[in-house]
């Protein structure tokens, strides 16, 4: 094999992508700072065990052995060893993190998908406060306008409204998961063949009309008002309107849906979820919400937690502008103009200084650039 | 950039002909794909659609990419490739069946090791792991008959329509697993961003399928 190829699924960043890409980091470390989210960076290594909660769905976890033996993996999500930290150090709660780091997920072979993602994300855990899941909303609003030019919409859902609407279907635990499992898929024929059992209940015609339960407020919300929900979906219910409400105040401008019909997107999340895309966009920009059994994969006590994830690679996709970190000037000098170069780079933000030895070498890396050259030689003596 | 036009990756051959007389009664312009010539794109320039043509397996890459917004392609190859997007509508053509068949001295009780030869490792995992039996599964990519009757494997998963084709090759069918029909299929996140359009083609294509189904049971 050669050995300058890479593995499957990786790519190297560099120029117009990796200066967006830091720009972007750059931005969301802001932010985090300005709203107080303490910095927090967890190894890429982690015990498989750490994971035993997530969802891999159709990816694979990288794996491979310590000297004991021990199985380890690179992590596929940042939330779970942010959890296992807090159990692990008992940090007084509650606490606000803001993090930036690559995860690991191994997709199906030659789909061209990559392996290696960055993502950039909130955890704000011992705050049981419907205020958590606002800041998250604040924070994914802020920065979504501060980041990319694409209008981003939020939808919102409940990670817990669809096993209560199934739960008063039966009581088969099997029967629950496969009704909800054709609905989160959308797999129609499926859940139609499904559902047919219950024809006969009040439920039927919501039921009919579930997987399209999604779009703008004001229509969801008519539409569950005139189903036979039972009651144990009307706090989860309330809270939606609740939020929706306070985004319709607080910002306006910013696009807003619900989906009851699709799943969280972790089995973690416990309550309100929310997730947010451009019209642009290959995928989902973020996607956050409320687990508060986090921490009982690590201890007997359960802390509530908000938290949200970024995809990076995503924003950085949109906020690509061709070439605006192409150096427009080169600068030659000799060495004992060193001072005089630095303030001359110093007051052109996207130049750089030219290495070469002679003022041809500099030439050709300011052609190659299709930058000027900046001749701080001419009228010396080696010029 | 708002996305205004859908993207559809039709399966070519079969199912695309099966398919285009489905889309023309639901109103949608498809000369362009019946004088295709070696062309495998195609932009209405009177509707909001754009078609590509691929092969079933790719249809599923375009649709996992966001390449493709929609795709038609048979639930096969949506199982086999393990799909995550949308199913939301069962065409009614290309209909056939997963059977397990072959030779006639097969004896799908005897207590050993099985090879199993098919082009679907994944539905044949599957159907043999509900039956608490570990077999050895060689894949194969084309004339999967073959197999029992060279002795490279003990039997075969295969689709079939009428069994036409694994008869005439002195085979016969052990068991029926899971029938297969073409779907079509949408992209998660195009769903999110082009709902409206997305439906109106749904229930189009939904109102034509099921009035088809309907002269089928009553003929005329």
């Amino acid at each position: 094999m050669l050995s300058n190829l890479l593995p499957l699924g990786t790519r190297d960043e560099f120029g117009q992508w990796a200066a967006t890409k830091q720009q972007l980091i750059a931005v969301i470390q802001a932010h985090f700072k300005q709203r107080g989210l303490a910095p927090i960076a967890t190894p890429l290594l982690e015990n498989q065990a750490v994971f035993a909660p997530y969802q891999m769905g159709n990816y694979q976890l990288y794996r491979l052995l310590d000297p004991e033996g021990q199985t380890l993996v690179l992590r596929p999500d940042m939330t779970l060893p942010i959890a296992r930290f807090l159990s692990a150090t008992k940090v007084p709660l509650p606490q606000k993190f803001g993090y930036v780091g690559d995860i690991f997920r191994v997709s199906r072979r030659l789909s061209g998908s990559y392996n290696q993602i960055t993502q950039a994300g909130v955890e704000l855990i011992g705050y049981a406060s419907l205020k958590a899941e606002l800041e998250c909303l604040a924070i994914a609003n802020q920065l979504s306008a501060e980041l990319i030019d694409d209008d981003v919409e939020i939808e919102l859902g409940d990670a817990q409204f669809a096993q209560q609407v199934v739960a008063t279907l039966t009581n088969d635990p099997q029967q629950q998961a496969a009704i909800k499992t054709a609905l989160f898929n959308k797999q129609v024929p499926q859940y139609t063949a499904l559902i047919a059992a219950y024809q006969d209940q009040a439920l039927y015609p919501f039921l009919q009309r579930w997987p399209r339960l999604f779009g703008q407020p004001a229509q969801v919300f008519q539409q569950l008002a005139q189903a036979p929900l039972p009651a144990s979906v009307t706090p989860c219910l309330s809270q939606l309107k609740t939020v929706v409400a306070w985004m319709q105040t607080t910002m306006p401008a910013q696009a807003v849906s619900i989906d009851l019909s699709s799943q969280a997107p972790q089995k973690y999340y416990t309550g309100l979820t929310f997730r947010g895309f451009s019209q642009a966009g290959a995928g989902y920009l973020f996607s956050g919400g409320r687990y508060d059994q986090l921490l009982a994969n690590f201890q007997a006590k359960s802390e509530p937690a908000v938290g949200m994830g970024l995809d990076v690679d995503l924003l950085t996709e949109l906020a690509l502008q061709p070439s605006s970190a192409t150096p427009t000037a080169v600068i030659y000098f000799n060495p004992d103009q060193w001072s005089q170069a630095e303030a001359v780079l110093a007051a052109q933000p996207q130049a750089r200084l030219s290495l070469a030895d002679d003022r041809a070498g500099a030439m050709i890396e300011a052609q190659q650039l299709g930058a000027t050259l900046i001749d701080l030689t001419e009228g010396t003596a080696n010029a | 950039m708002p996305k205004t036009r859908l993207k559809i990756a039709l399966t070519k051959g079969r199912v695309e002909q099966q398919v285009i007389p489905l889309l023309e009664q639901a109103g949608i312009d498809c000369q362009q794909l019946r004088h295709k010539q070696r062309r495998l794109i195609f932009d209405s320039k009177s509707q909001p659609y754009e078609f590509i043509l691929a092969k079933g397996p790719d249809v599923t890459t375009f649709l996992e990419r966001g390449a493709a917004d929609i795709g038609i392609v048979g639930s096969d190859i949506l199982v086999e490739h393990q799909s995550t997007q949308y199913e939301l509508l069962d065409l009614g053509v290309g209909e056939c069946q997963f059977v397990l068949a072959s030779t006639q001295d097969f004896d799908p009780r005897a207590p050993r090791r099985k090879i199993i030869g098919t082009k679907y490792p994944l539905i044949t995992k599957r159907y043999f792991d509900r039956l608490g039996q570990d077999v050895e599964i060689i894949k194969i990519e084309g004339s999967v008959e073959l197999a029992p009757l060279t002795g490279l494997a003990d039997a075969i998963v295969d689709i079939t329509e009428t069994g036409t084709t694994i008869r005439e090759n002195q085979l016969q069918i052990y068991d029926y697993l899971q029938p297969v029909s073409t779907r079509l299929v949408v992209n998660r996140l195009a769903l999110k961003q082009q709902a409206t359009s997305i439906y109106q083609l749904v229930d189009r294509l939904s109102a034509v399928v099921n009035a088809n189904a309907k002269k089928e049971v009553m003929p005329s």
